[in-house]
């Protein structure tokens, strides 16, 4: 039993937990009184990451993260932070924020059954703070696209941004085959109120635990695994993995998979010719099994 | 993990409205593989205005991944992209490839 998170026994029915429609329900968001606190938040978006917490400032921090033993105490102390599920209070900081990475079926799952009107899609403020281009490709749901619709920076231009149910399915498709990882964040916890698509050296949110191992993001409920025999070696894989954890075996002469470094995205099975790649529950794993 | 790598930008040249707007320009971001720097809103002022170029700057906010390509720096329009690896000693500054300048 240990193998599952308890926080999905409880309230994922014995499931997944974020395909329970509850979490995406505007009365959590109520109950946690989080109107005036995600706006307060994403009022001030492209500032909070640069405020100090606790009186430290986050610039340079990334030094510190390598250091020996006080990187560990630090990681230690920030994975706390975004760990909490206590009523968040502080607008500035990442309380109880985290994500999970959902593959292209869970997300549709979400899109058509759990996920609350209104559907916004808003610009990737990650994109625009780390490469300084606007791109839209993140679902709001409910109170969030409230707050959203409000905040005229996030709003792409030209753009249809209010979206039916079949629209940000499709959206939501295209971005994933084009290698964006789809994730679901829950800020604060354990209210999910995003969809987005991800790429890997610019999301805050990926960038934590791929380069500094601070678990800022949880893998999916899924690992790749492939078919040998029908694999031709074209190598497109490889190039797809936004975590390098598939890559090409000289001596062998066709790619290999790391499952350990795979989160689950199962968006290299977009360019797949030959159907070679397939997600397996991260539990019928014996290796990954709890492994999040 | 004696030497790291330090990234300075001069925020005489870019940022807080004066020089070029990095909203604008942005090449540096860009120009870096792993996205070490931050385009972000300064701190300080009480009611924020994300319109006002005066908030805006670009921070070296993962320098510990910096690569020391130096393509940040080439590609400034502003030179105000510095880099230097900060040794336990000494400092010294990296400057453009072919170029004469050393050590400091």
């Amino acid at each position: 039993m240990a193998v599952m998170c308890d926080y999905c026994m409880q309230h994922g029915a014995g499931g997944k937990w974020y395909l329970n429609a509850e979490h995406y329900s505007n009365e959590v968001a109520e109950k946690h009184d989080l109107r005036a606190f995600l706006l307060e938040q994403y009022t001030n978006f492209e500032q909070i990451s640069v405020r100090p917490v606790g009186g430290i400032s986050p610039v340079g921090m990334d030094h510190t993260f390598r250091m020996p033993i006080i990187g560990r105490v630090v990681k230690r102390m920030a994975e706390r932070m975004l760990h909490s599920r206590k009523p968040p209070r502080n607008p500035f900081k990442a309380e109880g924020h985290m994500g999970q990475v959902v593959p292209l079926e869970d997300a549709e799952e979400i899109l058509r059954h759990c996920a609350a009107e209104p559907l916004i899609e808003k610009n990737c403020m990650c994109r625009y703070m780390a490469r300084g281009y606007k791109e839209s490709c993140c679902i709001n749901f409910g109170v969030m696209s409230e707050i959203v619709d409000k905040i005229p920076r996030f709003i792409p231009e030209n753009e249809k941004y209010h979206l039916t149910r079949d629209e940000a399915i499709a959206r939501f498709r295209e971005h994933n085959r084009k290698g964006y990882i789809g994730t679901i964040w829950f800020g604060p916890f354990p209210y999910i109120n995003n969809l987005c698509s991800c790429e890997n050296p610019e999301c805050a949110g990926i960038r934590p635990r791929v380069d500094f191992g601070i678990k800022s993001i949880y893998k999916a409920e899924y690992a790749i695994d492939h078919r040998p025999g029908a694999c031709r070696a074209c190598g497109a894989c490889v190039r797809q993995c936004p975590f390098a954890a598939i890559s090409m075996d000289k001596t062998l002469g066709r790619p290999v998979i790391d499952q350990d470094k795979c989160y689950g995205c199962g968006v290299c099975r977009h360019v797949c010719a030959t159907d070679a790649l397939f997600l397996v529950p991260r539990d019928d794993v014996a290796a990954l099994a709890g492994k999040y | 993990m004696l030497s790291r790598t330090k990234i300075t930008v001069d925020y005489t040249r870019c940022g807080d409205g004066v020089g070029v707007d990095p909203r604008e320009c942005g090449k540096c971001l860009r120009a870096c593989e792993p996205a070490v720097f931050l385009l972000h809103q300064t701190l300080g002022a009480a009611e924020p205005d994300p319109f006002d170029p005066k908030s805006w700057r670009v921070t070296p906010m993962w320098a510990s991944l910096c690569t020391q390509c130096r393509k940040c720096a080439d590609v400034c329009p502003q030179n105000a992209v510095e880099l230097s690896t900060v040794g336990f000693w000494r400092t010294k500054k990296l400057a453009k490839a072919g170029s004469q300048a050393g050590a400091s």
